[in-house]
């Protein structure tokens, strides 16, 4: 208890002082982060001796993945409506605006990391079967105006070859988290909404997938990358699972490009968003903790550098939202 | 240091044989396996020459041995860099023997990147029939060759990106022909074709690389009018004609340039449209069209020979109207 509440007065303290000077020293704790994760690894011998960040603090590595699923097994009920209220809706912007460029052919198996509570999954299989109902307009459409040729086939070939193949190529969706909570909140969602065919739910780490090779045609990770411990590992197990010429695609907080946004971001950042947490969901580290990871996540051309590193190819990046959001993409070709 | 992450790349590579979830065949674990391999010459490669900064498929040239070694069955592409991939698929059927990779240039992803675009577009085609000039099309042609139709997504430009390599590659083929032909007259093996003639067999066989795809060439070209498409197109619409007009002889720098070009493009446009919604028979009626279009050019150039002969007659004649006029007058003569 007086843990806690100690815990909570560091925090407190630590806020304020970064309200005085909060993007200056945010850049430069950033910058420097990634030289210290390098110069922790090569020292030390066992996972419990290396130490990475937990938002501004620096925690070993084990620890770092157990306080992150606590993390997130405290929010995951209020989750959907803590993203709403932080983000004044447009997540769901962002969110669309993924699919969008993801533009899924119907037949494709997507993956879902850190799907958490579904979103990703449900607006695929949305868009997919919309796209099948407008195929399938359009070929009805068609067929009210056939040309000869196309009489005299339907005639001579039986139609139901046609059907069968387009029922084979059924897209699928498979959510994959690491946290229980998370993955039963959206379970809970997928029932209300009566999505059910189509859509299966699965315990696994980022960065170690329980899934064999070569198995999805779409690797999606919406703000979940930063929560990871070893962000490589993560990529390579992406680029494990994907098929040939299959795609990566990562929604993560990024850095803002324009200077007078990134202060204005900062300052609703750290004095907002913990506020928010405090009041609609009761807790106030976790959405501390959410703002710091931010902080901490590399910006966009390192992390293009990342996946570059880790094997993919036709590497590029959409900033929404002046660059409070970045969209990476890339492929194992 | 560089034993300790071998050993830790081992570990790891040993990891993934204890992990694999369902093991089918032996092939997933064989995979895993050379992958620890693959992974851990790649740590000594990079190891060895770190003054490179090198991404790991180039350095895979050395590995391609071990590659061979435990080469189980053909399809690699998990292992396999794209430029073994792009080896590999066109040898699908047949164990990869090829040493065409050895050489790992900093530049070959990209060109092989490239390549591969051109490679997916190319399957893309013949399904141009099936799905018209759409992104449905592209994904269909990339699984054709064994990647996901996710690849799709490589294309920004969607089905405009097919159009315009369809375009271009006609260009080249009418290109080449045309070169061939130029060579054939210049060792005197083929006949020089009067001017005419030349263009009709031109643009004749540049439109007639549009019947496979003739049915869905409106939507091609509704794709071509988008603004951010217009620049492509025009560019690749005028150097076709420029082309064509340059093997045809024409090595005029004056307007001529302009208007014998104009006249083309005008002449290509319209042949095109009518062709569109021709449906007779080997779309005869497109080059009856054509003919009479080349003949009203050559009409066109002749009768502006003669107005111009018959301009400048009537202006000697007026000249020597007012000379008369001035002598009857008297105004010529000098007091």
């Amino acid at each position: 208890m007086a843990a806690s509440i100690r815990l909570l007065a560091r925090r407190i303290v630590r806020d304020a002082f970064r309200t005085i000077n909060s993007s200056v020293s945010v850049r430069i704790v950033s910058s420097s982060c990634p030289s210290n994760l390098s110069a922790c690894r090569c020292f030390s011998d066992g996972a419990a001796d290396k130490s990475t960040h937990f938002g501004f603090e620096t925690v070993s590595e084990g620890e770092k993945a157990e306080r992150v699923y606590k993390v997130f097994e405290s929010v995951a009920q209020k989750y959907d409506v803590m993203n709403d209220a932080m983000s004044l809706g447009v997540h769901r912007l962002w969110k669309d605006m993924l699919l969008h460029v993801m533009n899924p052919q119907p037949g494709i198996r997507l993956l879902d990391v850190a799907g958490g509570t579904g979103d990703i999954s449900f607006r695929f299989l949305n868009y997919v079967r919309s796209q099948q109902e407008r195929v399938a307009r359009r070929t009805a459409r068609a067929n009210q105006t056939p040309s000869w040729q196309e009489i005299s086939t339907s005639y001579t070939t039986p139609t139901e070859g046609i059907e069968m193949e387009t029922e084979a190529r059924e897209s699928r969706a498979v959510v994959c988290d690491i946290n229980k909570e998370m993955l039963k909140v959206g379970k809970q969602k997928a029932e209300s909404m009566g999505v059910s065919s189509g859509l299966s739910w699965v315990v696994g780490d980022a960065e170690e997938l329980p899934f064999d090779d070569d198995q999805f045609d779409v690797y999606t990770i919406a703000f979940g990358i930063r929560n990871v411990t070893h962000i490589d590992l993560a990529l390579q197990e992406a680029v494990r699972v994907l098929k040939p010429g299959g795609r990566f695609m990562c929604l993560e907080f990024s850095k803002v490009t324009n200077p007078l946004l990134a202060r204005l971001y900062d300052a609703y950042s750290f004095q907002m968003i913990p506020v928010l947490g405090e009041v609609i969901a009761g807790d106030w580290k976790s959405y501390q903790y959410l703002v710091e990871s931010i902080r901490k996540f590399p910006d966009q051309e390192t992390f293009k550098q990342m996946i570059e590193d880790a094997g993919l190819f036709s590497v590029r990046y959409h900033n929404l939202t002046g660059g409070v959001v970045a969209l990476h993409s890339g492929f194992k070709l | 240091m560089a034993a300790l992450l071998q050993g830790l790349r081992v570990g790891r590579a040993l990891r993934c044989l204890g992990s694999v979830v369902v093991p089918k065949t032996s092939s997933p674990q064989c995979n895993g396996l050379r992958r620890g391999l693959h992974c851990a010459a790649l740590r000594l490669q990079e190891d060895k020459d770190k003054s490179i900064p090198v991404p790991p498929s180039s350095t895979a040239s050395p590995t391609t041995t071990f590659h061979e070694h435990y080469q189980a069955h053909p399809s690699e592409h998990d292992t396999a860099t794209p430029a073994q991939e792009a080896a590999a698929a066109e040898e699908a059927p047949q164990p990869n023997i090829s040493y065409v990779d050895q050489s790992g240039e900093q530049g070959e992803d990209y060109e092989t990147e490239e390549q591969l675009q051109v490679r997916i577009l190319n399957a893309a085609l013949d399904f141009v029939p099936l799905h018209g000039w759409t992104v449905e099309a592209i994904s269909a042609g990339a699984e054709t060759l064994g990647l996901s139709a996710a690849s799709s997504g490589m294309f920004q430009n969607g089905a405009g990106d097919l159009v315009l390599h369809f375009i271009a590659q006609s260009n080249t083929q009418l290109t080449e022909q045309l070169a061939e032909h130029h060579n054939q007259v210049q060792l005197g093996q083929a006949e020089p074709k009067k001017t005419a003639d030349f263009l009709r067999d031109a643009v004749e066989t540049r439109l007639r690389m549009l019947t496979p795809y003739i049915n869905n060439w409106p939507q091609a070209l509704s794709i071509l009018f988008l603004p951010h498409n217009i620049p492509n197109s025009l560019k690749h619409l005028s150097t076709l004609v420029d082309d064509i007009w340059y093997y045809a002889g024409d090595r005029s720098t004056d307007l001529n340039w302009y208007t014998k070009r104009a006249a083309l493009t005008g002449i290509y446009n319209t042949t095109e449209l009518v062709m569109v919604q021709d449906s007779s028979e080997d779309f005869q009626d497109t080059w009856n069209f054509l003919d009479n279009r080349i003949q009203d050019i050559a009409n066109m150039a002749d009768a502006t020979k003669r107005v111009t002969s018959t301009g400048e007659a009537v202006v000697q004649g007026l000249m020597g109207a007012a000379v008369t006029l001035k002598n009857l007058t008297g105004i010529n003569q000098r007091r």
